[in-house]
Parts: C-alpha cells; structure tokens; sequence
C-alpha cells in the first residue's frame, strides 16, 4: 500500500515539474560560451582550436594532443577528454560525429558538424575531408 | 526497546511530497529561482523510490546485527531519558560526519554515496536521489558502537530517521541564508549547497547531517561565496538520466581497475583509495584538483 502510495506520488511529481516548464535556459553554444565552459570543465588546458556543433549542442576543442568534449545533456552538459588522434578517426556518418568515451559513466558522445575530420589534422585515412564547421583558433 | 514506535521518514513523506510542489510553484512563479528538468526529476525520484526497495534486502541483517551488539551493551540508555535523546543527537550526528566523510574520501563507499551527487541540479527532489547500494556497502556497521553504547535499536533508528528528515529541507536553492546564528551551528541550504558543489575550491567540504559544527571542528567547513557560484554535480557528470548507470557506474569503474590491477597494491587503491585514484597519478582526485586550482589561482 505505502509502496503505491509512493510510486503514485513520484508520478504525480513527475507529472508537475514537466508542467512547470522550469529546467535551466539553454541557447545553443556560441564561440565565447563553449570557451568559457571548456575552462570550467578543463582548467589549465589551453585551447588550440575549438568547433561548436552546428546545432550548438555541444563542442569539441583541441588541446595539445588531447580532445576536449562538452556535449548537452538535458540542460546541462558533460565533458570529458580523449586522445585527439582517437577523436580525429573517430565515425563521422550523416553530420553527427559519434565519439567513445570509454567511460561507463558517459560512454559516448555525439556532435553534429558539416564534415569531419578538421583541415590539417594529422591523420593518414584517405577519406579525410576539411571540417566546416564553426572553427576557432586561439 | 527494539522496535521503533515511529519512523519519522514515514512521517515525512506527505511533508517532502508537499515541499516539493510548493518549490516547483515557487519557481514556476518566480518567486524563487528553483530549476527542474523533467527526466533530472524522474532520476532522482525514481532513485529514491528505488532506495525503498533496495533497502529490505540488507535492513534485515543491519537490523539483526544492531540487536546482537545491543544484546553485548556495556552501558543501558533508558528509552525515556531525555538525556540519552541529547545524548545521541549528538553521537548520531557525530557518527554521520564520519560516515558521509568516509563515503566521499574512500572509493568503495564513494561508489555507494555517488548517485546523491549525480545531478546536476539541486533541489528538494535531489535530496531523494538516494543510494541503491549503501546497505551492501556495510556503512550501517557505523552506527554499531552506539547500540554498544546501550542506545537501543530503536532508539538508533529513530535519531538516523530525524536526522534524514532533517537534511531533506537543505536540498535547496529557494533559501539563501539562514540567520547567521542558525549558519554558525545548523547544516543549511547553503553549506549544503556547497557540498553538492563541483567547483574544486568546494570538493570534498561540509560533510555535516544536522550540525555544521563538525565540518568547523575536523576542517572541513567552506562557506559559500558569493563570488563563486555553485556549479553541481560529479567532477565527470554522467551522460544521460539512466537510474542504472546513476546507481552502478562507480561500481562498474570499480570492475574494471580491479580486472586490470596488477599487485596488492593497486587492488587496495582502486578499492579503498581515493576516489580518482589511480597507481600512476593519471587521474584527478578531490585533492590534485583542489591543489591545481590553488596553483592557478595563486599564480594569478
């Protein structure tokens, strides 16, 4: 009995936080605000070269030999860093760049771009085509 | 007395079902600067829905054990004393500094404690977020010693449960500061804000339940700044709102080090060293990414 209770109430809650409508605005990235959350998320990692998703869903920066990943997660986002040359290979197919995390907390990561991987990447596959997406150097 | 009277968290329950409308209204309103997301929202109470059912398959032997050590007491704490009601409101509290310190310091208890942690947001449905796997862990052996100490099981399990109803109303942006009297001494919305806090200058700080006074003790209090604005969440937030991976991911991560560990030594650090740890340095604990901050912070 207390354990219907229970589940008729997180229903209900449920049911209420989805009508209030009051999760945290979410634009999609610019330039300046996916720099500003790599340096939260990485702090002391420079920034070679950023992307910004061209649905501004996320980002994925360069960073000596690593890549930095933010991606949107409900209002929120999740970061993690992977060996740039993984990311660089990693399958690109219909604009949506799909990136292992190898991480079971955050397995993977998409990221929507025109093309990947980015010009002068330093990668030897022959199917290797310039990114055009929203790129900025530092 | 071995049986409880009352359990002051089924008690609560109409009042937490209550608190968290009242918060959604608020927000909703503007009133006060609140933030749900839907499926956020689903995970935490779907957590702590969960924590219910989990809880009855080790309450049995928790509950045994507290009984065979209450039955080896040294001392006889009458149930009706006021004293020994002071008495373990102290002692409990106490008792749940340590544990809340132990289950963020040490990985193995970490991995019980991390899904309370695991939103990004917080508010009275983040309170909970609770652990599907705190009774496997072994933590309730903490409170042992007070049963030892002749406080009866019941009246162990009613303090425990005023002490969860208590930290319920913390899980909260809606109050900024309590008078500064009642922020000297009581765990508020705002040391606990900082406690769910991932920004590196508040990891691993305000372990209280009810008193604050044991972070000031032990060094382990941060008040929040006005400069520094909580940002929530783990130091690597999780991917999406699966309740599983929220439950399980640590002990998982906690697999696969021990599959690939190599000596006795790196079996006890994945198990029991800080959570982070790892034999090369590689990765980040609370302590290499408060001394990184520092760093930076004092170079400029």
């Amino acid at each position: 009995m207390q354990t219907a209770g229970s589940a008729v109430a997180v229903g209900v809650l449920i049911a209420f936080a989805a009508w209030a409508k009051i999760a945290k605005p979410m634009s999609p990235l610019t330039d300046a605000r996916a720099r500003a959350l790599m340096a939260e998320e990485f702090p002391g990692r420079p920034i070679d070269a950023l992307w910004v998703a061209t649905d501004g869903a996320g980002a994925l920066a360069r960073s000596g030999a690593a890549a930095l990943v933010l991606c949107e997660v409900g209002d929120g986002y999740v970061a993690r860093h992977i060996p740039w040359a993984q990311a660089v290979a990693s399958s690109f197919r219909d604009g949506v760049l799909r990136l292992d995390l190898s991480d079971v907390a955050a397995p993977a990561a998409r990221l929507a771009f025109d093309a990947w991987p980015p010009l002068g990447a330093e990668v030897e596959a022959a199917n290797t085509k310039p990114a055009k997406g929203r790129k900025t150097a530092s | 007395m071995i049986h409880a009277p009352f359990d002051p968290v089924t008690l609560a329950v109409p009042f937490f079902v209550l608190a968290v409308i009242l918060e959604i209204a608020l927000a909703r309103f503007r009133v006060t600067p609140s933030n749900y997301e839907t499926r956020d929202t689903m995970a935490s109470l779907s957590m702590g829905f969960g924590s219910q059912i989990a809880g009855l398959l080790t309450a049995g032997a928790a509950f045994a054990a507290t009984i065979w050590v209450w039955e080896h007491r040294i001392f006889t704490v009458p149930f009706t004393a006021w004293w020994g009601w002071v008495a373990i409101f102290f002692l409990e509290d106490l008792t749940y500094y340590w544990f809340h310190r132990l289950s963020h310091e040490r990985r193995f208890w970490w991995a019980a404690h991390v899904n309370h942690h695991s939103s990004q947001h917080y508010n009275l449905s983040t309170a909970l977020r609770q652990t599907w796997t705190g009774g496997v862990s072994g933590t309730w052996a903490l409170w042992l010693p007070l049963a030892f100490f002749g406080f009866s099981p019941a009246q162990i399990a009613i303090q425990k449960g005023i002490s969860l109803v208590y930290q319920f109303w913390i899980h909260t942006e809606a109050i900024k500061r309590m008078p500064a009297w009642f922020e000297a001494v009581f765990n508020t919305p705002s040391h606990h804000r900082v406690h769910h806090a991932r920004n590196p200058r508040y990891l691993d700080r305000n372990y209280a339940g009810i008193l604050i006074i044991w972070d000031r003790m032990f060094g382990t209090f941060q008040p929040e700044l006005d400069e520094e604005k909580c940002r929530y969440g783990i130091v690597k937030n999780l991917g999406d709102f699966n309740v599983l991976r929220a439950a399980f991911h640590e002990w998982i991560g906690i697999g696969k080090d021990l599959l690939s560990a190599r000596s006795p030594r790196e079996v006890a650090g994945y198990l029991f060293g800080p959570p982070g740890w790892s034999p090369d340095g590689s990765r980040e604990t609370s302590a290499t990414l408060r001394a990184q901050w520092e760093a930076e912070r004092k170079a400029g």
